[in-house]
């Protein structure tokens, strides 16, 4: 009861404030103000640190889309073996590689002796 | 509404002259709601010309002439936050923090000239505004928009873009916020 009494005054108080706020013409200055603010916002000047801005955004859009890139496991284009649990895992996935260079040394070698030694 | 539907389609289509008469009849009604949302009359007449300068380039994104309130609602309470954010940035306060009774003093000892009328006028502001120092800012312009200036719940939900439930929750939190306080203040005696 005391409540609604309490929020009947309340109802009462925001009409009174809303009564002794000061009514506001602006001053004769406001609407020539307008129009300068958009003409000024319309300009070269105000549009320069706007695109400067937007270039400040999208330079961050794509490093974290790089970012995103690397980071994320799926989307990563780096070497399957990267994602190996351990050193040695990754050296047993490494399969052609290994076999490339051993198979090359083998090859280097075989050019390297020299053809009487080799009768 | 205060104008015809007409008026705002030729301000849409870059009639300046329609844009004018858009200005004027909407000039004293958003002063008055700024005015009552940033609480700093030095600053009123700043922030309407920035909320119409936003109507100006923001006009062509307006569906339909019949949303015109809302939509220009929204642009006062989006520049009135913007206002407030960049006051908390550099730091500054309300004038009703500064007491508004001891600028009162200040100014009838200068001039003489303020009534009894005028000084129970700012008592009642600065008593007002206290009670809606115990909510956010955000629910303070809410409860604003909806307790004084007089907006429907659907035209807060247009303003807002919110669910009506939810602003319904917002306001009655609110309300009950400065309900206590202004209790509170009854029973200290100072109402």
């Amino acid at each position: 009861m005391s409540t609604n009494l309490n929020d009947q005054r309340l109802d009462a108080l925001f009409a009174q404030y809303r009564d002794a706020c000061p009514e506001m013409e602006g001053s004769p200055d406001f609407m020539p103000g307008v129009w300068r603010r958009i003409e000024k916002r319309g300009s070269v000047a105000f549009l320069l640190p706007r695109l400067a801005r937007l270039a400040c955004a999208a330079s961050v859009v794509i490093c974290l889309v790089l970012a995103a890139l690397v980071a994320l496991p799926g989307l990563s284009t780096a070497h399957p073996s990267a994602s190996a649990a351990t050193y040695a895992d990754a050296l047993s996935a490494d399969h052609s590689a290994e076999k490339t260079y051993y198979t090359e040394s083998i090859r280097a070698t075989d050019n390297l002796v020299p053809a009487d030694y080799a009768r | 509404m205060l104008v015809e539907p007409d008026l705002i389609e030729k301000a849409r289509q870059g009639d300046s002259g329609a844009f004018n008469q858009l200005v004027a009849a909407y000039r004293k009604r958003i002063l008055g709601t700024i005015s009552r949302l940033i609480g700093r009359p030095e600053d009123v007449e700043d922030v309407a010309q920035e909320v119409f300068v936003r109507l100006y380039y923001s006009l062509d994104q307006l569906r339909t002439p019949e949303v015109f309130e809302p939509w220009l609602y929204r642009l006062s309470v989006n520049a009135c936050y913007d206002y407030l954010r960049r006051l908390r940035r550099r730091g500054e306060y309300r004038m009703a923090d500064l007491s508004e009774q001891q600028v009162l003093m200040a100014d009838s000892s200068a001039s003489g000239k303020r009534s009894d009328e005028d000084a129970e006028k700012v008592r009642l502001r600065e008593f007002v505004e206290a009670l809606f120092r115990h909510v956010s800012e955000e629910d303070r312009l809410l409860l604003t928009l909806k307790e004084v200036e007089g907006l429907s719940l659907k035209e807060l939900e247009k303003v807002y873009r919110v669910n009506e439930n939810a602003l319904k929750v917002r306001l009655f939190r609110a309300r009950q916020r400065v309900l206590k306080a202004f209790q509170a203040a009854r029973e200290d005696g100072k109402l």
